[in-house]
């Protein structure tokens, strides 16, 4: 997507260096023969053309739907079949044309056609209400598009309809896992692997969150707070993440990286979530509920294991840091106070030093998402224990200072430890 | 093993694009038709069953062009259910069904899984819309219990006359029934008097 940009870059740069004498004509020539063409992309006349057929689209479901009711049952079961077909054949046409972009909108397009036929084909049939049911069937039918055609947008299409009905599923049976949504999961994050593609990867690392916050939100009414089990999920994602990357294979480290990222952006927000949230607990917090169920403590533990693993392997130190920190979100729940009278100064402490080691640990090994992670999660926790006046507001006050003063403190020690090229 | 995956990698590559996108609208054409096919079996394997429709809230009606429906068995007691505890907010019941004098089917026993029958009973497949509160998954007293039966769209503007006739109690509706529980409307009847009736496709 950015190669065009990248390529504009280029060639002001190698411009620049020839014109100050830094490179000779030849370099540059040489530079510049050395990159393979550009990927033929989209342009004014495919975009008009696409707008054109919206529109055209656009115009025959409308006659359609204005003589919806009039049409025989049979023939309107034929006109969202030949939706379907005409998708595919427009969708195969741009594939054997090279036109993979085009192609990809056209099956995506009858994915999505697929789910209007699901919810017409119900309505035709007077067909039992099951939601859930339908966006699993959509699910299925979009999935193998994706699948068969390599389609991201099929496989966005066929996500969506899962997290749907995962999240249906956990709401109707919350006392049990709705494990089935783990294997679509898989499949997904499967096909990312194989297909060695960034936006599948970027996909799939979103698609896990829905599953995550609707079965945190289902142990709310037992008392456990969602902060604890969100934090456990972003720990497994965070750890497996990295664990994936470490993996000798291009393609395990494209679709590793996105799933860390994700991950270290799950938690910062959950650090940021328990401070604001975990003392509004009332059961936790009057010590009728136990915080987390022990799967998820699991989860969580595993997390952290799968990142020392992935630093013995990467011997990065700051995938060291990063199991510190994710240790250290974890760390924050059995060291919460139950007792309403009791203020959770070791917990704002162990959150504010995972944010810390977030930050550090990405400067370590240079990924930026990773700081910017660290750095929401830090202003997350200040806001949080600024923004919840439990007790004194003057105690808050000391807490910070006095966490300021060991932060200043550390990075003198640092300063002056490390040498200058290191800092 | 690694042989294998890549073995199907190059005849994966092989295949032209317009055979896998052909296949893909295949797989969802298919999927379609098996909806289709599902509901044409209740209706052709299905016993009948006729059920005594029921006034719906006012703020219910005429939702679009299809009529809300209730029945008499969509309330019913738990009976020996009462007070017993359910993994789902919406669990699934079974609801042992037999004809009265007037030849309309009545809600006999309600129960957690599928129960042994003989005609001209039936056990008819339900889920628990509410029971005591949408947060307790314990069954109550009395249930409100869906059977998939409770919408049926008609042609624009025929709406309002059969929920008229639904809530002067003049309209009844015909289900086939599997043995399995699940049903389907299969035709309606304003005053003993068939006005739609179902086709197979």
């Amino acid at each position: 997507m950015f190669e065009k940009t990248y390529r504009d870059r280029l060639e002001a740069d190698l411009a620049q260096w020839e014109a100050d004498g830094v490179i000779a004509p030849a370099a540059a020539a040489a530079i510049r023969h050395a990159l393979p063409p550009l990927p033929a992309g989209i342009n004014i006349a495919v975009v008009v053309g696409i707008v054109g057929g919206l529109l055209i689209a656009a115009a025959f479901l409308a006659f359609v739907a204005a003589h919806w009711t009039e049409i025989a049952r049979l023939a309107r079961f034929a006109i969202l079949l030949a939706g379907m077909i005409v998708a595919g054949a427009l969708g195969a046409w741009f594939a054997t044309t090279g036109r993979n972009v085009l192609a990809d909108l056209c099956a995506s397009i009858g994915a999505i056609i697929f789910g209007a036929g699901i919810a017409l084909v119900g309505q035709m049939y007077h067909l039992g209400e099951d939601f859930a049911g339908g966006m699993l069937l959509w699910s299925i039918g979009a999935f193998a598009a994706a699948m068969l055609t390599g389609s991201r947008g099929a496989l966005a299409v066929g996500l969506v309809a899962a997290c749907i009905w995962t999240c249906m599923r956990i709401y109707d049976t919350p006392d049990v896992l709705h494990l089935p949504y783990l294997v679509v999961w898989l499949i997904a994050a499967g096909l990312a692997f194989a297909w060695n593609s960034r936006v599948a990867a970027h996909l799939v690392a979103i698609a896990v969150l829905p599953w995550w916050i609707a079965t945190s939100f289902r142990f709310e009414f037992d008392g456990a707070p969602p902060s604890f089990v969100l934090a456990n999920g972003a720990a497994l994602l965070f750890g497996a993440g990295l664990a994936i990357a470490a993996w000798p294979s291009p393609r395990a480290a494209r679709l590793g990286s996105v799933l860390s990222i994700y991950g270290a952006f799950a938690l910062a927000a959950a650090a940021a979530l328990e401070v604001t949230t975990v003392d509004d607990n009332f059961l936790f917090r009057s010590r009728i509920a136990s915080g987390q169920p022990l799967w998820s403590i699991l989860c969580g533990a595993a997390g952290v294991i799968l990142t020392f693993v992935s630093a013995a392997f990467t011997r990065r130190a700051g995938e060291i840091l990063a199991a510190c920190a994710i240790g250290l979100v974890l760390l924050a729940a059995p060291v919460w106070p139950v007792s309403t009278a009791g203020e959770p100064w070791p917990a704002y402490a162990a959150l504010l030093c995972a944010m810390l080691c977030l930050v550090v640990s990405g400067v370590l090994d240079e990924v930026r998402p990773r700081i910017i992670a660290g750095w929401l999660g830090i202003a997350g926790v200040i806001a949080g224990i600024t923004w919840a006046v439990k007790g004194s507001l003057l105690g808050r006050s000391a807490f910070l200072a006095a966490a300021g003063i060991v932060a200043v403190a550390f990075a003198t020690a640092l300063n002056r430890l490390l040498p200058r090229s290191a800092r | 093993m690694n042989q294998l995956a890549m073995s199907l990698a190059a005849l994966w590559h092989r295949t032209p694009k317009a055979v896998l996108f052909g296949v893909a609208v295949l797989v969802q054409c298919a999927l379609l038709v098996l909806m289709v096919a599902d509901r044409m079996q209740i209706l052709r394997e299905g016993r009948e069953v006729t059920l005594q429709t029921q006034p719906v809230d006012p703020r219910d009606l005429l939702r679009g062009d299809y009529v809300v429906l209730r029945y008499d068995i969509s309330q019913l007691p738990a009976g020996h259910l009462a007070g017993k505890s359910t993994d789902a907010r919406n669990p699934v019941v079974f609801v042992k069904l037999a004809p009265n004098a007037d030849g309309l089917y009545a809600a006999v026993s309600v129960h957690a899984g599928p129960v042994p029958v003989t005609a001209p009973e039936v056990q008819i497949r339900g889920r628990v819309s509410y029971s005591c509160g949408t947060n307790i998954r314990t069954f109550c007293d009395r249930l409100t219990i869906k059977y998939g039966l409770e919408s049926y769209f008609v042609p624009e503007g025929e709406g309002g006359k059969l929920e008229q006739a639904r809530n002067q109690q003049k309209l009844r509706i015909v289900a086939a029934v599997l043995p399995s529980g699940r049903a389907a409307i299969k035709r309606l009847l304003l005053d003993g008097e068939k006005v739609y009736e179902e086709p197979l496709y």
